[in-house]
């Protein structure tokens, strides 16, 4: 105990007078500390955030979706639920047909009935005029869509006749949050109160029928848990929770959250990058003080004390710095974004995350102490008597011998590091994967050092006359003893690589992104088109106004066909392995025939058909296949309106865009669909303004067909999207200007070691000028080098991060390694001579003198 | 007559650079009694800064053995090594060698603190010897903030601070204008009188060693004289 006393009153008398180089080591602590605190929190609060707009797209935090009313069982759980604090609120939708007057035709009406008390619990319903739907819905009126009152030609506050009763329209439905997630939505929309859809009389025996029950958990809930549990009890029923209303979102959310803890990682590594090269400079200098304290009669291990606890209030000040930098950040981010998106609950400051933040900072900053650490047992006190002479050379075994510690502290280092990485991922398997990309890193770096270096020797020692002065002294500066030209190189080598890969893997990340929700995707879709009126709609179709260039994004008619599957292989498929939802599957399905593969689907196994093919094939959306327990090359039997026919599975499909209509989980080619009677699926991209036009021009003409207006939904699903873009690239931006200076502050660390240097060239007569050239000519050569290595090795690194974390293609880009070269040359060089100002300035006897 | 403090006998030391081999001291048979004042002097690369070095234990012998009050010193393990040193070896430097980040009282405290002694004590003997070597006023100044002369008696402090029974001083004034040289020197002549202190210097200064009790000369590795000035041949 005494001992750690006299130990931390020497170390604090050292920190106190050093106050200014502490400050170096402090702020990479500081940096990498605040970088983590700051991303983890602002992340876990953007992924709420965006959780947040998954729930508005079903409106409730779980979702029952099924064909008939709860059984007492079902009553009895869902009330349990609400025993526990959960809101449960039942949404019921059907068909109808609504009429007005007698000169028109009544209308197919999709009606949904709901509880205006607790309907929708996220998102709100947009009515026109404005209002809420309790204020405005009673037992005898209602809301209904735009195109309805097109087609009834009414206007608000008119009477309308539902059932055997008559109710008045209080108020046109401009958005609906959980529109995509419903079902039976053929017709315009008609909301009613429950109350009012008894009154009407609709849900009489047999009539068709899905019933919604939305809940609304507590926040400790476990979503995927009440799942479960929920889906042992509704049998037949689709549960969802918000996280999976959609296919793009999921994944967004998905790929998301492990970017974002990628991010955090790679934070900490550059931080911890930094905390080793400070604390490896600042204990550099300190070989005298050490050498000398042996000599008045320390021990090893006493100086070892001293310095670990030197190093431990380090990391503890610099800890906290950073906290205060995460804080700030958490702080900043969401006022910069705020244009963008809004953070309901503010940012809260999450003491957790710089506990947490704190204790990383401090494991690494020991971490990486320990080899500049266990090197005092190595410092031989009589260096301060024999500087200059040449040290004995040790024997090949003593050499193995002296490197054992050393080898063993990176061991522990690279676990250390990589016990942090799994739990800050919460993934074994990204822990190791990082873990073994550094490892292999850092051993490619330091051989290519190693051989550049012998390299540069040999170069310059051969040519020696044929090189200019300059040249000759700055290459030969990186050999020369004392230079840590090697360890620079490593680890500004994979700070580059590091901060490349998190720009590398942000672009392919936000190319899906965006390839998940086009901005010409289809915001009209026009039903129950038949074969005589197909011509007739593609030129109202063509006609429209502002329709979008993109030849892709064009209005577009798609063939349905009504067919069954019958058989898989020649066997009737198992019915009873399709549980409840899925059952639907075996179903009469639109589905359609596709000669050319469209962008939005990536073939996962098998191959697309070449056009014309002759032979009826198939393609399965994958989650399809895997439930129904399909292979490519397999055979699929059909039935389409009395005709069997069989089908070769050609390739297994991923739907990469938003398609509210749903996922087409079959596709045929045209040949396997030859004959079979055709219905058309119409589907346009068109201003949100001009819908209102295009539905009263379709329906003047074509009264039987249907254009149903998602515009706003697809709003919604943009809106997400767009918002994990741009937080995607502002944490990345965040990320690789924290990288960047702390390889600044690397070069700038080895700027103490070139004083002397300096001064004795300016001694023997060199100019100025003279010595910028040596310096430039070193850095360059230092930041080409690890410019290149590491660009190299960022590319390896997010393939392997692409391809085996986030499931996503990997492409090759020459344009972002060349920029990364280039401007890790301008960042060494730039950042070499900032630090050298000092060292230029001073007059040589300074520098001689205190030697 | 006393038993030797110090006794070498058949010391050598060479290095091996890798290309050839280098013998810095060829055979070295010396004994020193307490209470002497030696002076080693020889020309530049004699060998006397390597030989005072063996003395201190900062370095081990290729042969031979060296007996520090009865124990032989030349193959212990540092951590021993650095025991004996902080108990019966003061140092003085040429370059003072003080810790740049610790102040001047600090820096003569740093070798009790080092063997955990740190009572009231300790801290009124820093204090008396930084008042012997008039630097009182300014024990709160880092070394940077002290000229040559006054930090070398800085190290004079320091290097008395624990009483040790051996000084060794590697050419103590060679840094110094004369007349900070000369209150350097005597200084160390005085507090090494008061203390009852062996004092072993190494210097190329004749009259430096003119104070000495005892001359010996290395020449190329080896002893060449070894004179007592004030004692008929």
């Amino acid at each position: 105990m005494k001992l750690w006393f006299t130990a931390a009153k020497i170390a604090w008398r050292e920190a106190r007078a050093s106050r200014l180089k502490f400050l170096f080591v402090l702020f990479g602590v500081a940096a990498g500390v605040g970088a983590l605190t700051g991303v983890r929190g602002f992340s876990a609060a953007f992924h709420e955030a965006l959780q947040r707009e998954a729930r508005t797209l079903m409106a409730a935090d779980l979702s029952i979706r099924q064909f008939q009313p709860a059984s007492e069982e079902q009553q009895a759980v869902l009330e349990r639920y609400e025993a526990q604090g959960s809101v449960v609120t039942e949404v019921t939708e059907t068909v109808s047909m609504m009429s007005a007057d007698a000169d028109l035709p009544p209308v197919l009406v999709s009606v949904k009935a709901i509880d205006p008390a607790h309907y929708p619990f996220y998102g709100t319903v947009r009515l026109d005029p404005p209002g809420t739907l309790a204020g405005v819905l009673t037992d005898s009126s209602i809301a209904v869509s735009d195109d309805l009152l097109v087609r009834l030609n009414l206007a608000n506050g008119a009477a309308v006749k539902l059932g055997n009763e008559e109710f008045k329209v209080a108020a046109v439905v401009k958005t609906e949050p959980d529109r995509m997630t419903g079902s039976l939505n053929v017709g315009p929309r008609v909301m009613i109160t429950r109350e009012g859809l008894d009154r009407a009389g609709l849900m009489t025996f047999g009539s068709r029928a899905a019933q919604r029950y939305l809940i609304k958990t507590p926040p400790a809930l476990d979503l995927d848990q009440a799942k479960a549990e929920l889906r042992k009890v509704f049998g037949e029923a689709r549960v969802a929770t918000a996280n999976e209303t959609h296919p793009a979102i999921t994944r967004a959310l998905d790929r998301s959250t492990t970017f974002l803890s990628l991010v955090c990682l790679i934070a900490l590594i550059v931080g911890a990058l930094g905390v080793a090269t400070a604390i490896h400079a600042h204990l550099q200098q300190r070989l005298d003080t050490i050498a000398i304290m042996k000599c008045i009669g320390a021990r090893s291990s006493q100086i070892i004390r001293i310095y670990t606890l030197e190093t431990a209030m380090l990391g503890l000040a610099g800890g906290l710095a950073g906290i205060l930098v995460g804080a700030g950040v958490q702080w900043v981010f969401p006022l910069l974004l705020s244009r963008y998106f809004q953070f309901e609950h503010g940012m809260g400051w999450n003491g957790a995350f710089a506990l947490e933040g704190l204790g990383v900072g401090m494991l690494v900053t020991l971490l990486f102490t320990l080899p500049p650490l266990l090197s005092i047992r190595q410092v031989r006190p009589a260096l301060i008597f024999r500087r200059e002479m040449a040290e004995a050379r040790p024997s090949w075994r003593e050499l193995v011998r002296r490197q054992t510690p050393a080898v063993l502290c990176g061991l522990l280092i690279l676990a250390g590091l990589g016990a942090v990485a799994a739990w800050l991922a919460e993934s074994m398997r990204m822990g190791l994967t990082f873990i073994g990309g550094l490892a292999a890193s850092l051993l490619i770096l330091a051989v290519i050092a190693w051989f550049l270096l012998r390299f540069l020797r040999i170069f310059v020692t051969k040519r020696a006359f044929s090189l200019p002065i300059t040249w000759r002294q700055g290459l030969a500066n990186l050999y020369r003893p004392g230079n840590h030209a090697a360890a620079v190189l490593v680890s500004l080598g994979i700070g580059v690589m590091f901060t490349l890969t998190i720009y590398l893997i942000q672009k392919s990340l936000l190319s899906e992104v965006a390839g998940a929700a086009p901005p010409n995707a289809p915001n009209v879709f026009i039903v129950n088109v038949t074969e005589r009126e197909r011509a007739g709609l593609d030129a109202i179709l063509a006609s429209q106004p502002d329709l979008p260039a993109d030849e892709k994004a064009r209005p577009r008619l798609t063939p349905l066909v009504a067919a069954r599957l019958t058989a898989i292989n020649g066997a009737a498929p198992e019915r009873e392995s399709l549980k409840g939802f899925n059952r639907r599957l075996l179903g009469t399905r639109q589905v359609t025939w596709v000669e050319k593969k469209p962008d939005d689907i990536a073939v996962r196994q098998g191959a697309w058909w070449d056009e014309g093919a002759q032979q009826a094939l198939v393609s399965i959306d994958e989650n399809t296949a895997e439930l129904l327990g399909v292979k490519v090359g397999e055979t699929v039997r059909w039935e389409a309106t009395g005709r069997q026919f069989d089908t070769r599975v050609a390739a297994i499909h991923r739907v990469q865009s938003v398609s509210p209509g749903g996922v087409p989980e079959f596709i045929f080619n045209r040949k396997a669909l030859e004959g079979a009677p055709v219905q058309f699926l119409g589907t346009a991209r068109i201003a949100p303004a001009n819908v209102p036009r295009l539905q009263r021009e379709v329906f003047a003409r074509y009264p039987t067909i249907t254009v149903v207006n998602v515009a706003d939904v697809l709003a919604i699903v943009q809106d997400v999207v767009d918002q994990v873009s741009l937080v995607v690239r502002f944490i990345s931006a965040f990320a690789i200007l924290a990288g960047a200076i702390i390889l600044a502050s690397t070069v700038a660390g080895t700027r103490f070691r070139r004083m002397r240097e300096a001064a004795v060239l300016k001694t023997i007569g060199a100019r100025r000028r003279r010595l910028v050239g040596i310096f430039s000519v070193e850095f360059l050569v230092l930041g080409l080098v690890a410019g290149v290595m590491g660009s190299l090795l960022a590319t390896g690194f997010t393939r392997l991060l692409l391809v085996r974390l986030l499931d996503a293609e990997f492409r090759f880009d020459i344009l972002p390694n060349l920029l990364t070269i280039l401007l890790t040359a301008i960042l060494a060089v730039a950042t070499g001579w900032l630090a050298s100002l000092r060292v230029l300035e001073q007059k040589p006897l300074e520098v001689l003198r205190e030697e | 007559m006393s038993s030797p403090i110090l006794a070498l006998a058949g010391v050598t030391k060479s290095i091996d650079t890798g290309t050839h081999r280098v013998d810095i001291l060829r055979g070295i048979d010396l004994e020193i009694r307490p209470g002497e004042f030696v002076a080693i002097m020889g020309a530049s690369g004699s060998g006397k800064s390597t030989l005072l070095g063996l003395l201190a234990g900062l370095d081990s012998p290729t042969m031979g053995t060296i007996q520090l009050d009865g124990e032989d010193i030349a193959r212990l393990a540092e951590d021993r090594l650095a025991d004996i040193r902080g108990r019966k070896i003061g140092f003085v430097f040429q370059s003072y060698q003080l810790i740049p980040t610790l102040t001047a009282e600090e820096n003569v405290l740093l070798p009790a603190e080092l063997a955990g002694e740190n009572g009231r004590d300790t801290l009124d003997r820093a204090r008396a010897l930084l008042d012997r070597v008039g630097l009182s006023e300014r024990r709160d100044h880092y070394p940077v903030q002290l000229s040559g002369g006054e930090q070398q008696r800085v190290a004079l402090a320091r290097a008395f601070m624990r009483r040790p029974p051996l000084l060794l001083a590697d050419e103590p004034t060679g840094n110094l204008d004369s007349t900070n040289g000369r209150q350097v020197l005597e200084l160390l002549l005085n507090l090494n009188r008061d203390e009852h202190t062996t004092l072993v210097l190494v210097t190329h200064d004749r009259e430096l060693a003119g104070y000495a009790s005892r001359i010996i000369t290395l020449k190329d590795g080896l002893i060449v004289s070894d004179e007592r000035p004030g004692t008929p041949a």
